[in-house]
């Protein structure tokens, strides 16, 4: 089961996954929950979290690549 | 009477007498003037009709070969000149002028003729604007239809080089002037549209130098008339300018006064059309110039946004909402675990507020009271159920089967199947037999004979 959810984080996009953060925020946030569960939420969400840094880290590695490889490109034309 | 000597002649006699005097008094050929009246051209080509004046009227034959020769077409009430001989014609007794030629009268039959073409050419639209072509621009293969040896040849060809030195000329010779001319202009036309597709000519200039009237009369001819309206290629007629208009002029999609002019109507001014051209060029320079700078501008406009400027805001921004969110679920969850130790404390203060030992005293000394009442009760009820299992007991014992053995009655079994003895087929003889007594004895014993007793006694 755990190994499945895992499976299931990193398939899911960003927005789907800050919409999952933030259903379990609001159930923790309303309190109607058992302890037990609140934990699982509270690792599921932590999981999740990683995930978006991840895929936010990746996003970001590549727009500084493809600027670098602009510049690059911008100045050699300018050079020639 | 008779005696008075009168001759007396027949009617042909006398038609023979005024015949003679005719011909001997009148001259052999006189012009009369007068109006034409009762025109009637018979199928056979003949005409006949009358000419007459204020006060009286004169009898008219012209003959269809004399009549071929007449340009314009005689209608009542013309005044025309008649040229003929005075003859009596004796089947009807009276004399008329034979005709062999008719003019018009004040003006001359070939410029009647042309003003009565003009007018059917006209009634059936040859003339009007919206069956003229419109010329090609820039002509590359120019047709001339004139002589071969005219000046007009030449006239028109420096004409079109002066101006268009790039056009190609091909020159179809034809005679200008003369009976046929009209008939070989037209053939021509018609001949080069027929092979136009090979051709491929884009105008066409049919002309000829100036001259008189009559050498010009090819070009007022109706044949020619309807070969220039029925030209699929544009024609410009380019005829000497010595008469106001001829009907090609007036059929042909464009018109130069002259020989000389055709050039400026057939073809654009080579200089101009450079010119223009330059215009266009700079013109298409300037558009395209304007175009590339107004895109360059839009795309700096689109670099200048938010987003060219710092193209990891969206990442940011994304990290900002996921931090907070980060923030507030760790917040969460030890609020949550606060919550549930401040539960737990609050229920360990109750707990310890209970004084376990003395509520166990109490909670011991209802317990034995309850024991003693339980124990109290349970013993009543086993004493109740024990009389009544007695009372069960002895009744079941007076049912009991082996209970009458001890009133003297036995029980028979056969040994081999084990089953009761009830009647003499349940027995054979030498079978052993088992008898229970009152008391569990048993004895065994050995079938003699079987005898029914009833049977017996009925023998």
């Amino acid at each position: 089961m755990a190994k499945n959810n895992e499976n299931d984080v990193s398939k899911l996009s960003f927005e789907d996954t800050i919409k999952e953060l933030t259903g379990i925020v609001s159930k923790i946030e309303q309190g109607q929950i058992s302890l037990e569960n609140s934990i699982q939420q509270y690792e599921r969400g932590m999981t999740l979290i990683k995930h978006c840094r991840q895929i936010l880290s990746k996003a970001e590695e590549r727009i500084v690549k493809i600027s670098e490889e602009n510049q690059t490109e911008n100045s050699r034309k300018k050079t020639e | 009477m008779r005696s008075n000597k009168l001759k007396i002649y027949t009617v042909t006699q006398i038609n023979r007498l005024v015949k003679a005097a005719i011909e001997e008094i009148l001259p052999p050929k006189m012009v009369v003037s007068g109006e034409i009246s009762n025109w009637k051209r018979h199928s056979s080509g003949h005409c006949y009709f009358s000419l007459k004046d204020q006060d009286s009227i004169l009898p008219c034959t012209m003959w269809a070969s004399d009549f071929k020769s007449v340009k314009f077409s005689p209608e009542n009430g013309m005044a025309v000149l008649a040229t003929g001989r005075i003859d009596v014609y004796p089947p009807q007794g009276k004399y008329q002028l034979y005709v062999d030629k008719l003019e018009p009268a004040g003006i001359g039959a070939l410029q009647l003729a042309f003003e009565q073409m003009v007018r059917r050419l006209e009634a059936e639209g040859l003339f009007e604007q919206m069956h003229k072509k419109p010329l090609p621009p820039y002509p590359q293969r120019i047709g001339i239809l004139t002589s071969q040896s005219g000046a007009a040849v030449d006239d028109i060809k420096k004409s079109i080089w002066d101006r268009w030195p790039c056009a190609k000329l091909f020159l179809y010779p034809v005679p200008v002037q003369g009976e046929d001319a009209a008939e070989k202009i037209a053939a021509a036309l018609r001949d080069v549209n027929g092979r136009n597709h090979k051709l491929k000519i884009d105008v066409l200039i049919v002309g000829r130098g100036g001259g008189a009237l009559e050498d010009l009369w090819a070009f007022n001819e109706e044949v020619l008339a309807r070969a220039i309206y029925n030209s699929k290629i544009p024609v410009i007629s380019a005829v000497g300018h010595e008469m106001d208009t001829t009907i090609a002029d007036l059929v042909a999609d464009a018109r130069a006064s002259t020989p000389t002019k055709a050039g400026v109507t057939a073809v654009p001014d080579m200089l101009e059309v450079l010119g223009q051209l330059a215009h266009f060029e700079e013109n298409l320079r300037s558009k395209a110039q304007w175009k590339l700078e107004l895109c360059c501008e839009n795309l700096n406009t689109f670099l200048a946004g938010a987003i060219f400027k710092n193209p990891l805001l969206p990442v940011q921004n994304r990290q900002q909402q996921l931090d907070e969110l980060c923030a507030k679920l760790t917040d969460l969850i030890k609020e949550t675990l606060a919550a549930v130790r401040n539960k737990l404390h609050a229920g360990y203060v109750q707990i310890v507020k209970i004084e376990p030992h003395r509520l166990l005293g109490k909670k011991t000394v209802e317990l034995s009271d309850l024991k003693n009442r339980t124990d109290t009760a349970i013993r009543t009820i086993i004493n109740r159920l024990q009389i009544q299992l007695t009372a069960q007991a002895n009744h079941l014992v007076g049912l009991n089967p082996k209970a009458v053995l001890t009133r003297g009655y036995s029980i028979t079994k056969n040994k081999s199947t084990g089953l009761l003895v009830r009647c003499l087929d349940d027995v054979q003889p030498a079978d052993l037999l088992i008898t229970e007594l009152a008391g569990e004895n048993l004895i065994e014993s050995e079938v003699k004979t079987k005898q029914n007793i009833t049977v017996r006694n009925q023998d």
